[in-house]
């Protein structure tokens, strides 16, 4: 019941977020908008005068897009580096946004205006790029222990004349792989909440405190994750299914894509916030913030006075 | 030996001789599956059907190539062939062990190694042996040889892999003799190329008769019809008799795994009347000669891909309607599909004389055609490769080239094309997305735009810049290659041209020229500067429309001659005197041009279609020889775009999307595809944010 009773609250936090959802959305347009840029001007200008722009890009030809490659040609380095810069910015804007929603969203009594999301922002920013770089080490243990797998099925059955069950092994190994990612990722929504309400910097403890919350309620994590990604699996297959049939139509139908590929990302935007809010509310359960420091007993003013 | 080839000529109702031998094999062999080696003895029926007295003899030893790593193959391939690495401790050899003439002269003491191509004195893949007495003009000579081949670990197209055993190229063969004039011959000699990593095969036609002896669990299968099986209960082995005429080489495979499976290609159920009568009048023949006739078609296949048996058997039956169809019926009575197991890849996609290797992958999704794909293609080598025999190690595009062309067709015509495999645990994502299918035709085209044309088609296998260019020539380009022709012929003109140039030189073996002088005769027309820039040249060709103006064609300003004396026009008059033409309702006129250019170094006669905003369509021709060409138009209406190539004909141009202009940017497509890419943007950021 618990991880239930903590993707619902999650969601209730992320419901009441609504102006803050509005902002964040607006923001990580913006990121994408400027990651994207690079790869619009490549892509698109020539296929814009072309009289067969439509039907090439419809069909998504593969000769086309050779062409697009082999017209690239020596500029092909600068795309290149034009998508890494991307990224870089697409990382940087998910880090920041992350840092200015997970406060508000933790702390359950917090008011929101865009000055405490900024002031968030600025103030949890670093402490959670770092947190992102130090989980490359639980990723990088996941993928290691998917390779280690993979080398123990090649020896068992390499050598075999079937791949029946090397395939199976690899489906085992990825089922793994996704499971293993999901309680990293759970376990990173914990850090952040916890780095975000004690206001430590202290990212790398933060990260390791977390996967050990995550190693010793496995379960309890596990089907919080579970949760999460059934509902995201779900707005997938929603979207998808609507799209592939508002694709190839008038310009009313491409608005209607436009506002429902909008609508989608919002709802993935709501998740995350839910993430982040069912962490917020799991964390005290699973793990007690420490007693606080003692407080010394106020000294009367009038001791002071001289 | 001898007596059951007598028996088996006397009692053997063989398909009718097809072609006239000239080298044919009756051989002996055995396995040894431990130690994964053939020994074996063959008598070698040569007949020098040339007008030369030959005084040597040569032979292809391939299995050579594995020996070492300073083989030729091995130099060139680095050890890697097809995405196929060769196995550290598995190499192959082949020994000559004995090699006698018929009157008993042993020929052994004089095998030389020779290494015609490179020089390379580490290389054994041919070797040569000088006669005592040369072979006159007409005769036959009988050559008896007894050796070892030591199978590789699977790789490059043959060798074994636990007990899967595949033996290509396993034993001694005769080069080709070619006289004077002969395809490329300047002088005669043998062509007896060596074995080169990027590189097939070319021999003449002959009878084989194979005895082979394996351990009895192994199922076994092979060129040609199986004539006869003995069980030895004592050694526990058995063998098995294969004969086939007119064919070019023979290859078999055995393991004790294999799930064997036949089905009747019964012609009368595969052809609908119709089909038969549109083959027959499209290329003026009979009915009789347009039906295809029975063919049994035996699979043997991996047990964990039996649920994959009948998809086998569909796309053989496939290829044997349309090839047939197309280009004459298949003259065999077998046609044997081999599904290699895991690992052994490097055997898979591989085509012998009625005999070949697919390839599929374990819970294959339905959608993905891959196994359909490799088994149509390697089938089609039926037709180009084996009835029409030309020189894979010269003019790898006439086999890879135009069976690329002939399955694509297939493939496009009967399956609409194929998604890829974007497999998780076993379900393909392709579909669940909608992406569209991929033709042939496009994945074909998508590999000759993406790779720089360094190579002319005709070119010799191991003479191309790498094995990139090597592959992309032989295969996606001439594809490509053929379209355009195709489509600069129309369609019907190509299937004849096609059909005729496989009837003519089936079980002969034609050059490129050969394959020219069909097309020539059959369209009737000079498509030299076609072969000279796109088969024998290469050049790239790429035309684009580069630029649309439209002027409106106001009153001038300025001064004018008028009446003897000068005319002053101030822009206001002018202005006057259109709003006033406006007011009468004239519409205003436009000087509108459209400038094409040549971007590449091939030169093609090119069409340009000009679309006027009032629904006009204007067609000019242009030669396509200079840089670039203007042409002007004075109208009622702008021009709205301009497409060169309009029917798309040239499949060869490297840039479709510079073919056509508009006058306007497209913003709705731009502002669709940018959002588009914002989107992707956006998910890919909430992918991030979830992870960090």
């Amino acid at each position: 019941m618990l991880p239930l009773i903590a993707y619902w609250s999650g969601l209730g936090r992320a419901w009441r977020r609504k102006r803050m959802l509005a902002l964040y959305w607006f923001f990580h347009t913006l990121c994408a908008a400027a990651a994207a840029l690079p790869l619009m001007a490549v892509a698109v200008p020539q296929l814009g005068r072309s009289r067969l722009g439509d039907e090439l890009m419809r069909q998504f030809d593969l000769a086309w897009l050779a062409e697009i490659a082999s017209a690239a040609g020596a500029a092909a380095p600068a795309v290149v580096f034009a998508i890494l810069a991307a990224s870089a910015v697409l990382l940087l804007g998910a880090v920041f946004l992350a840092a200015g929603a997970v406060p508000l969203l933790a702390e359950e009594g917090a008011l929101y205006s865009p000055e405490t999301f900024w002031r968030g922002a600025g103030r949890n920013f670093w402490p959670f790029l770092r947190l992102a770089l130090y989980s490359f080490i639980p990723y990088g243990a996941a993928f290691a222990i998917a390779g280690l797998l993979r080398r123990g099925a090649q020896a068992l059955w390499g050598e075999g004349l079937a791949a029946r069950p090397l395939v199976l092994a690899d489906y085992a190994r990825m089922a793994l792989l996704i499971v293993l990612f999901g309680l990293i990722s759970t376990a990173m929504d914990f850090a952040k909440v916890r780095l975000a309400l004690s206001g430590s910097r202290q990212s790398l403890r933060a990260c390791f405190a977390s996967l050990r919350l995550v190693w010793r309620n496995p379960g309890v994590v596990f089907w919080l994750w579970a949760c999460f990604a059934a509902t995201g699996a779900a707005l997938a297959w929603a979207y998808v299914e609507l799209a592939v049939r508002l694709e190839g139509g008038g310009a009313a139908l491409v608005v209607v894509l436009v506002l429902l590929q909008q609508a989608y990302v919002l709802a993935r935007i709501v998740l995350r916030f839910a993430a982040w809010g069912a962490a917020a509310e799991l964390d005290p359960i699973l793990r007690p913030l420490p007693a606080p420091e003692p407080t010394p007993a106020p000294v009367p003013v009038h001791d002071y006075q001289i | 030996m001898r007596r059951w080839l007598i028996a088996l000529s006397a009692s053997l109702p063989l398909c009718a001789q097809l072609a006239p031998p000239v080298a044919s094999y009756d051989i002996r062999a055995s396995l040894d599956a431990q130690k994964h080696t053939i020994t074996g003895e063959q008598t070698l029926t040569w007949v020098n059907d040339s007008p030369d007295t030959v005084p040597t003899l040569q032979f292809h030893l391939y299995m050579n190539a594995f020996r070492n790593s300073r083989s030729t193959f091995f130099r060139e391939s680095g050890g890697q062939l097809r995405g196929d690495r060769a196995a550290e401790d598995g190499w192959g050899w082949i020994q000559v062990n004995s090699m006698k003439l018929e009157d008993g002269t042993d020929l052994t003491p004089r095998i030389r190694c020779i290494s015609p191509d490179d020089g390379n004195p580490d290389d054994c893949t041919v070797i040569e042996v000088p006669l005592s007495e040369p072979v006159r003009p007409g005769a036959a000579l009988r050559v008896s040889m007894r050796f070892t081949t030591q199978l590789p670990k699977v790789f490059a197209r043959t060798g074994y892999r636990g007990d899967f055993h595949l033996a290509g190229q396993w034993f001694p063969k005769i080069g080709v003799w070619e006289t004077k004039g002969f395809r490329y011959a300047e002088k005669s000699g043998w062509n007896c190329h060596q074995f080169h990593a990027n590189s097939e095969f070319y021999s003449n036609y002959g009878d084989y008769r194979v005895e082979l002896t394996v351990p009895s669990r192994f199922v076994v299968g092979a060129t040609g019809e199986l004539v006869k099986r003995t069980d030895d209960a004592q050694r526990g082995t058995s063998t098995y008799w294969f004969a086939q005429p007119s064919v070019t080489d023979f290859a078999w495979t055995a393991q004790p795994g294999f799930l064997r499976v036949e089905r009747m290609f019964e012609a009368r159920k595969q052809t609908t009347p119709e089909e038969l009568a549109s083959a027959a009048r499209l290329h003026g023949i009979s009915l009789e000669d347009a039906r295809l006739s029975d063919v049994k078609m035996i699979a043997l296949i991996q047990p964990e891909h039996a649920e994959q048996t009948e998809r086998h058997f569909q796309a053989l039956a496939t290829a044997l309607k349309y090839f047939g169809l197309w280009y004459g019926r298949y003259p065999y009575r077998t046609i044997t599909v081999v599904d290699p197991p895991h690992g052994a890849g490097g055997a898979g996609g591989m085509e012998y004389p009625t005999f070949i290797t697919a390839g599929t992958s374990y819970r294959l999704p339905r959608d993905v055609l891959t196994l359909e794909l490799v088994t149509v293609h390697e089938f089609g080598h039926q037709f180009w490769m084996q009835l029409v025999a030309s020189n894979e190690f010269e003019e790898s595009w006439l086999d890879e080239g135009f069976n690329t062309y002939s399955t694509g067709k297939i493939v496009d015509k009967v399956y609409g094309g194929t998604s890829l495999p974007l497999t998780v645990f076993g379900s393909n994502l392709w579909s669940w997305l909608r992406l569209p299918k991929l033709t042939q035709a496009s994945m074909d085209r998508a590999a000759h735009v993406g790779t720089p044309v360094r190579d002319p088609l005709a070119t010799r296998a191991w003479e191309f810049y790498d094995s990139s260019s090597y592959s992309i020539n032989s295969y996606s380009r001439t594809g490509v290659a053929l379209r355009t022709l195709e489509a600069l012929l129309g369609e019907d003109t190509m299937a004849r041209v096609m059909r005729a140039y496989h009837q003519r030189w089936r079980f002969r073996h034609p050059h490129s020229r050969d394959f020219q002088q069909v097309v020539q005769e059959v369209s009737g027309r000079d498509l030299d500067w076609f072969f000279s820039q796109f088969v024998f040249g290469s050049r790239k060709l790429d035309y684009a429309v580069s630029e649309i103006r439209n002027r409106r064609l106001d009153t001038p300003v300025g001064v004018f001659e008028k009446g003897g004396g000068k005319q002053t026009v101030t822009a206001k008059e002018a202005r006057r005197r259109d709003e006033e033409r406006e007011k009468r309702g004239e519409k205003p006129q436009y000087e509108s041009w459209v400038k094409v250019e040549r971007l590449g170094d091939a030169i093609a006669p090119q069409e340009i279609e000009i679309r006027f905003r009032d629904g006009h369509i204007e067609r000019r021709a242009w030669d396509g020889q200079g840089r670039w060409a203007k042409f002007t138009f004075t109208r009622a209406a702008e021009i709205e775009s301009a497409t060169i190539d309009p029917q798309r004909r040239y499949a060869l141009d490297v840039n479709l999307a510079n073919n056509s202009r508009k006058a306007d940017y497209n913003t709705a497509l731009s502002t669709q595809w940018s959002v588009r890419l914002l989107f992707w943007a956006q998910n890919t950021m909430l992918w991030l944010t979830a992870l960090v």
